[in-house]
């Protein structure tokens, strides 16, 4: 197992946030999200979400998936169209596809030293006595 | 599979409550969600059936705060104990970063625990996992009933790599805490 096998660099996440910046303006659309399929959220623009779980009367949702790894999810209302929300994505999906290749390469080779060098051991006992005093009956 | 995010410096990780239904998972959910600081934790989403039996996940994010410039997040999940929801289980099993084993104290529930960590075990060997490198902790659960297995027989059958391992009565809150504060350092211990 690779140790953080998500790890997201400064300019990866710039890259990802200009591309789903554009894509939500050239779409019109509300809010768009990147989440990992294990369900971890990579990025968002625009408004959070005001739903949990239902399917809206005046809100839609568009969702693909890129690299078999990661769904894009675009959230629109009537201001826009499908079609148009579609057409946006799919060429947001290519640009974020090229990206994640490339921070996919970048994790394969040098995962193990950047993780080591950036968090360690004093990471480590911070956290533990945060869990200690926040974890309690 | 922890996401660490540099550049708005977050970290997430993610626990998965297994074991078989009823055991318990959600109510261990239930009782960090109540005794919590309230900024420490976001929404707890439930998807349960009509007869309050977990039909998909639980869902409960919680927040160290930060730690050493790091938004520190864990995310517990649940999986659905029912036997018949196995696709659900291998899908939030999917990018695991710890698991937290609930097993019913309960004699008449030995099997049921048995087959669950078997079907747990079946179910990383799917995502290419292997327990021996994931951070375990086993929760004996229900430990207040009367016709309990004792804690031996019960680590001999589920725990025979020596997790570490606790005795709870979630209901009561006793051992939930414990359980969880020993799995989140494994999972951080494996980050730093």
């Amino acid at each position: 197992m690779v140790k953080g096998n998500w790890a997201l660099f400064e300019e990866d996440f710039w890259a990802i946030n200009t591309i789903l910046q554009s894509l939500i303006q050239t779409s019109s659309s509300k809010s768009v999200m990147l989440i990992d399929k294990t369900g971890q959220l990579i990025s968002s623009i625009g408004e959070p979400p005001g739903f949990d779980v239902t399917q809206g009367t005046n809100e839609s949702m568009y969702l693909s998936l890129i690299a078999n790894r990661v769904i894009l999810v675009v959230l629109f209302d009537r201001k826009t169209s499908l079609g148009l929300v579609r057409l946006k994505a799919r060429r947001g999906g290519e640009e974020l596809l090229s990206v994640l290749n490339k921070l996919f390469d970048k994790l394969q080779y040098k995962n193990e030293e950047i993780s080591a060098a950036t968090l360690g051991a004093e990471f480590t006992a911070e956290a533990e006595s945060e869990i200690d005093s926040l974890f309690k009956e | 599979m922890s996401l660490i995010n540099y550049s708005s410096r977050e970290i997430n990780c993610k626990i998965v409550y297994y074991g078989p239904g009823l055991c318990g998972k959600t109510t261990n959910l239930q009782h960090i969600y109540s005794r919590v600081p309230q900024e420490t934790r976001g929404k707890m989403i439930s998807l349960a059936t009509e007869m309050d039996r977990t039909l998909f996940f639980d869902f409960l994010p919680l927040e160290l705060g930060q730690i050493r410039g790091f938004r520190t997040r864990f995310h517990l999940y649940t999986v659905p104990g029912q036997v018949y929801y196995n696709a659900s289980r291998k899908l939030i099993l999917k990018g695991v970063d710890g698991i937290v084993f609930v097993a019913d104290s309960q004699i008449d529930r030995f099997e049921a625990n048995v087959e669950s960590y078997m079907n747990m075990l079946d179910n990383l060997t799917e995502h290419d996992l292997n327990l021996e490198r994931i951070p375990f902790v086993m929760q004996y659960n229900k430990r207040d009933l009367p016709r309990v297995v004792p804690v031996d027989d019960l680590e001999r059958e589920l725990n025979p790599r020596k997790a570490p391992y606790f005795e709870a009565v979630a209901l009561r809150g006793t051992g939930v805490f414990d359980t969880l504060k020993v799995a989140c350092k494994l999972v951080l211990k494996t980050l730093g």
